[in-house]
């Protein structure tokens, strides 16, 4: 029995992993941290599998429990210096049919969401995956109104940082 | 916020650029141990509750121990003793059961709000023993201190032949001034020691919670 919620598990982080692979970026500033990260996503995720009962998306759920590991559970390692000098990073948003110009920007834009703080970062990232302002308020305990104002007033500090 | 919207559009079709974790990796990440922040808590907080506890534990089998209580005998202190003694017992077990309540109800699930908070609360419940601990040491600490002193004084102006010694009114002042002094001090010290170890470990989890609070202003 264990076996197969264990193989079940595996099968379906193996394939939405990289919703947790955007929040380590996201949060993390080095590759070892990030490594850091999505090994304590997943311990946390394993071990609240047994109660996910398939009710939502195990995407919806995952996403969840990741946010939660890195806003809360997560010890950040200090010595971790905070630069967005990534060096993954330089390959992130590389596609062909982007501009050069588009793709300096888009860089300049997630450099700017990197310095923002960690409940802003997750309001963006929820945004970024397209979730309604219903889901955002529901996942950090906010309301639905407040979680829109939040929002804009994120954007406008996101203009600040790139036009200071 | 057009920068916004064209980073939403990479964001959503950029899913191959991460390096891929195979089902060997998972399995072996899931066999690994937590060392998320409660976890930390977790441990932290045993330490706390089990130390008085084990200490007492370990004093009453020692020479020491029975010294200490024929003093107190001597004092007439030994029935307070165990007055004292049994309700910090009931304190200390009504502590962990609500610790163990609150840890256990720590959910990675629950909204992001809701988990800081469990989280703080059941610091909280930590905190509040702690404060306990200090309070009973403090007292125990100075009621002791004073019956030694007092005591040990007679003791000696006995020794030196006084028949009916006494002590001034002034000595009491100065020697009850300075047992409070000693026992606020190393009360204080504790509680240093505290707020610097706990502001470390709960900073991050604080700043989060209040800026959560914030939005609903």
């Amino acid at each position: 029995m264990s076996e197969t919620l264990e193989q079940s598990f595996v099968k379906q982080l193996k394939q939405n992993q990289n919703i947790v692979h955007k929040i380590c970026r996201l949060y993390t500033t080095d590759s070892d941290a990030h490594n850091d990260l999505f090994q304590e996503i997943t311990i946390q995720l394993w071990k609240a599998f047994p109660k996910f009962r398939g009710e939502s998306k195990f995407s919806t759920w995952a996403y969840r429990v990741a946010l939660n590991t890195a806003i809360t559970l997560y010890r950040k390692n200090s010595r971790a210096v905070n630069t967005v000098t990534y060096e993954a990073q330089k390959h992130f948003f590389v596609q062909d049919e982007y501009n050069l110009e588009e793709e300096e920007r888009i860089k300049l834009m997630y450099q700017a969401v990197q310095q923002l703080n960690d409940i802003e970062k997750a309001l963006v990232f929820m945004y970024l995956e397209d979730k309604d302002y219903t889901e955002i308020a529901e996942t950090l305990g906010i309301s639905e109104v407040n979680a829109r104002v939040k929002m804009n007033r994120i954007k406008g500090k996101l203009v600040k940082i790139l036009n200071p | 916020m057009e920068e916004l919207d064209l980073l939403k559009k990479a964001w959503q079709k950029d899913n191959h650029s991460f390096e891929q974790v195979t089902e060997k990796d998972i399995y072996k990440m899931i066999h690994k141990r937590s060392t998320s922040i409660v976890k930390w808590i977790f441990y932290i907080s045993l330490l706390e509750l089990g130390f008085g506890f084990i200490l007492n534990i370990v004093m009453s089998f020692t020479k020491y121990d029975t010294e200490s209580l024929e003093l107190l005998k001597k004092w007439n202190l030994y029935n307070y003793y165990i007055g004292l003694s049994i309700i910090v017992y009931v304190v200390v077990f009504y502590f962990i059961y609500r610790f163990y309540k609150m840890y256990k109800s720590i959910s990675v699930v629950d909204n992001t709000k809701n988990l800081l908070s469990t989280i703080l609360k059941t610091r909280k419940v930590v905190k509040q023993y702690v404060i306990f601990n200090l309070i009973t040491f403090a007292l125990i600490f100075a009621v002791i201190f004073s019956y030694g002193f007092y005591y040990g004084y007679m003791d000696i102006m006995i020794k030196k032949g006084v028949v009916h010694p006494e002590i001034s009114a002034k000595a009491i002042c100065v020697s009850l001034l300075i047992i409070t002094l000693i026992t606020s001090f190393v009360t204080f010290l504790f509680w240093l020691f505290y707020r610097l170890l706990y502001g470390i470990l709960l900073r991050r989890l604080n700043r989060n919670y209040s800026e959560l609070k914030k939005i609903d202003l």
